[in-house]
């Protein structure tokens, strides 16, 4: 009996917590649709169209046209090697990350205080720091030459003026923007690293590079990893720094990433379309590569466990 | 098994934020609205759908950001009646006070049929995307800007309403003839055919010249009469260019120019057009006339009569011309009150045209921009929606008050001409109005005489000005010497040509 008047009050409430608990995936799940899913159908439909925001989508539509005319767009594949140049700054801030968070992850006078002047950067906007920069390479005015020619009294290179400048410039702009939070993440990394390691390590006799390579670079690894990918996401979604020191992608188109060529083709040109196609590839690319990052980490991703 | 499948989730979420725009890391996407301000605002500098904000073009970024941000308002203004307007336009604070004032009087005098009348005014920057919204969304305000490029797409698309039957032909033959064509089509060709805008303002970018520099070099002014020709602009700007301070080092050119704005009236004035009549062919490769006159133009530079391109990436003319390093720099009309300001612009200067090349028609040439008040196709009040635009185009106070006649700041030139060569004038001799005195100059370019000439340029018949860019963008490898004339002409053509083929088909995508 007593068994009896349980199980329907039980599944009362059972059917109230349900109702419950669909309102709590409902939420974040119409978010997903209405700002994720929704643009993202609405992007791939796009893409194969002629849409200028101004004529209408569907009487437009024409196919993989955009994605073959992208093909042989030599704008964009320009822009997409230089986006890939850009990358040479990730490797370069990784180094540079693990070397300052090991510098740091001593007991040193300031640390915090050094911790925080790294980090400003990430927490500046990076409009802001982008226009600060934008001066710190003026060929004339910046603070780069004028520190050259105090050193040597002559005039320093064109930073942002030559093709081959302006991709090293955004790449030191890119490390020193990056680097904050790069040694952050090592940083709580190295401290993850148990003690006894070393210990062991050092009674077997081993010296600091060997711990270093054997020890601190494995167990780094999945900090490694994390910025490996997210730098590599972010590499392909440069735009900011971009736009602000070279409004028109630089001499020649030397300086402008996919990103600012999708923009400039989707909101410069009005041809939605074209530009959705190229968000679409530029997915595409981010996917192949974020998933081969993923299959490969078995190789060299170590953790503690 | 489990990190694979995290693997392929966070690769599929992480490509896909691409496409939607979001950005994976928050301080990124903290930055990235705000992007697209300056460089916006830098090619305002002339850009011909706008006029007033270009003056702020080479101000600093940080201008742009803050009227970004907080640039945009909502206005409501009700009356006693049943109807209602929605009026969305982009402005710049000054004007928008103006502009407000007019529509509250609006509103006082249409006190019993209005309900209510939406005033609503962003940035330039915002302006485009939130139309596109707009037309996406089917949701169209009853007013809003028509520029001369949106003609042909918004009437081909059934976005904007003919006005030949609700403004009256006084009203129209009211202001510069120019603004009276520019809004016309007929379907196939601009300047035929229904009205579809009433002018809110046309602007030119004229030439300007730094008096006190010819004083301390002992030289006659520029003659507003009589434009010089290539070869005597080239021996005053020689003249014109010198080393101050002594050091060996020239510090004070005879001109500035920006590629993307300032080339156009050089090459203009000696009878150059890009384009075939019907805008379907690129005419550059084997064009004698821009030969002659892109040589004259990148000569100036490689002899040294402007600062080098590195020197301008270093420092942009128009900061070199408020400086006082530059006898010669554009003018556009929206930028005579700056440069009437003395703390803007601490020397005395005026008008002049745009130097004449020997193959054009002899007359001094340059561009000419406008934007306009266009009425939706859809409004439920198209009535009313025109009684506003006429007042806001071409009543006599709010014209007035615009080119600073009753104010004494002019923030454009008033749209009726009678008004411009009658009271504006006289305010301008009399100094009522801070302006050049040279104005007849650009009167000349607004309605073509015997010495000057002006158009629109010819990416506004196109949809949009991707054709135009590859040209300007590469001459500075001119300049710098590293290609010539003839062979950056024979290069560039393909790719202005096939920019073009594009834009005509996008143009022709309408109606589909």
């Amino acid at each position: 009996m007593a068994s009896n008047k349980v199980k329907p009050r039980m599944s009362a409430m059972a059917k109230r917590e349900e109702r419950w608990a669909w309102l709590f995936i409902a939420a974040p799940f119409v978010g997903f649709m209405l700002f994720m899913a929704y643009p993202i159908v609405f992007a791939l439909i796009a893409s194969t169209s002629k849409w200028t925001g101004i004529n209408s989508l569907w009487g437009n539509i024409v196919g993989l046209r955009n994605y073959i005319k992208i093909l042989n767009d030599a704008k964009f594949w320009k822009a997409m090697g230089t986006t890939i140049i850009y990358m040479i700054g990730i490797p370069i801030g990784m180094i540079l990350g693990i070397l300052v968070a090991m510098g740091l992850n001593r007991k040193i006078p300031g640390k915090r205080f050094l911790t925080t002047m790294y980090y400003v950067p990430v927490v500046s906007s990076l409009v802001a720091v982008s226009i600060l920069w934008a001066w710190v390479f003026n060929y004339d005015y910046g603070l780069l030459n004028g520190i050259y020619k105090a050193l040597t009294g002559l005039h320093g290179p064109n930073w942002l003026g030559d093709e081959l400048m302006v991709k090293i410039s955004l790449i030191i702009f890119m490390v020193w923007k990056g680097l904050g939070g790069t040694i952050i993440l090592y940083l709580a990394g190295l401290q993850n690293i148990p003690r006894d390691y070393y210990e062991a390590a050092m009674i077997d006799g081993a010296n600091s590079w060997q711990k270093f390579k054997s020890i601190t670079l494995p167990l780094l690894s999945p900090v490694t990893f994390y910025v490996l990918i997210t730098s590599l996401i972010g590499g392909f979604q440069v735009f900011v720094e971009v736009q602000v020191m070279t409004p028109s992608g630089g001499p020649n188109y030397s300086a402008a990433t996919v990103v600012f060529y999708l923009y400039e083709k989707a909101f410069t040109n009005g041809q939605l379309g074209y530009g959705s196609a190229v968000a679409v590839i530029l997915a595409i690319i981010i996917f192949i590569i974020t998933a081969i990052n993923f299959w490969g980490q078995d190789k060299w991703v170590k953790t503690i466990d | 098994m489990r990190r694979k499948f995290l693997g392929i989730a966070m690769a599929t979420v992480m490509g896909l934020s691409t496409i939607t725009g979001c950005a994976t890391t928050t301080v990124e996407e903290a930055g990235e609205a705000e992007a697209p301000a300056e460089s916006k605002t830098e090619e305002a500098a002339g850009d011909a759908t706008e006029s007033t904000d270009a003056g702020e073009a080479t101000e600093d970024a940080g201008a742009a950001e803050a009227e970004t941000s907080d640039g945009s308002s909502s206005d409501s203004l009700t009356g006693n009646g049943d109807k209602t307007l929605h009026v969305f336009l982009y402005m710049q604070e000054h004007e928008k006070k103006i502009y407000e004032d007019l529509v509250k009087q609006f509103v006082d005098e249409h006190k019993d049929e209005i309900k209510e009348v939406v005033f609503e005014v962003t940035t330039q920057d915002e302006y485009n995307q939130k139309m596109i919204a707009n037309m996406t969304a089917n949701d169209m305000p009853d007013v809003f800007y028509v520029g001369p490029a949106a003609v042909r797409s918004y009437v081909d698309n059934g976005y904007v309403l003919p006005l030949d039957d609700y403004v009256d032909a006084d009203t129209i033959g009211s202001v510069w003839g120019t603004t009276q064509e520019i809004y016309r089509y007929d379907g196939k060709d601009i300047g035929k055919g229904s009205l579809y805008a009433l002018p809110k303002d046309l602007s030119c970018f004229a030439f300007a010249y730094n008096q006190d520099l010819f004083d301390a070099a002992g030289l006659d002014y520029p003659d507003p009469e009589k434009p010089y020709t290539y070869d005597e602009f080239v021996e005053v700007c020689e003249k014109l260019t010198i080393d101050k301070d002594g050091d060996g080092e020239i510090d004070q050119w005879g001109v500035a120019n920006a590629d993307q704005w300032g080339m156009t009236p050089f090459l203009y004035s000696n009878g150059v057009k890009f384009l075939n009549d019907d805008m379907t062919k690129v005419n550059v490769a084997n064009n004698e006339q821009l030969k002659e006159a892109l040589t004259f133009y990148t000569d100036l530079t490689k002899n040294g009569l402007t600062p080098s391109v590195e020197q301008d990436t270093a420092l942009g003319g128009y900061q070199r011309w408020l400086d006082g390093q530059v006898a010669f720099y554009a003018c556009g009309t929206w930028d005579v009150a700056a440069f009437m300001d003395d703390a803007t612009f601490p020397y005395k200067w005026n008008l002049c045209g745009w130097p004449v090349g020997p193959s054009g028609d002899g007359r001094s040439h340059t561009w000419m921009g406008s934007v306009g008040y266009g009425i939706s196709a859809k409004s439920e009040n198209p009535e009313l929606a025109a009684a506003l635009i006429t007042k806001l185009s071409t009543d006599p106070e709010g014209q007035k008050a615009v080119s600073g006649i009753s104010t004494g700041e002019s923030i454009q030139l008033p749209n009726i001409t009678d008004l411009a060569y009658g009271e504006f004038k006289d305010a301008v001799d009399s100094g009522k109005v801070p302006y050049a005195s040279n104005v007849d100059v650009i009167f000349g370019y607004f309605d073509s005489n015997d010495h000057y000439a002006a158009a629109l340029q010819e990416f506004d018949y196109t949809y949009n000005a991707e054709w135009w860019t590859p040209f300007w963008s590469g001459v500075f490898n001119i300049k710098n010497g590293d290609i010539t004339v003839e062979d950056f002409l024979q290069q560039v053509e393909p790719e202005m040509q096939e920019a073009l083929d594009e834009a005509i088909e996008l143009q022709n995508s309408a109606t589909n």
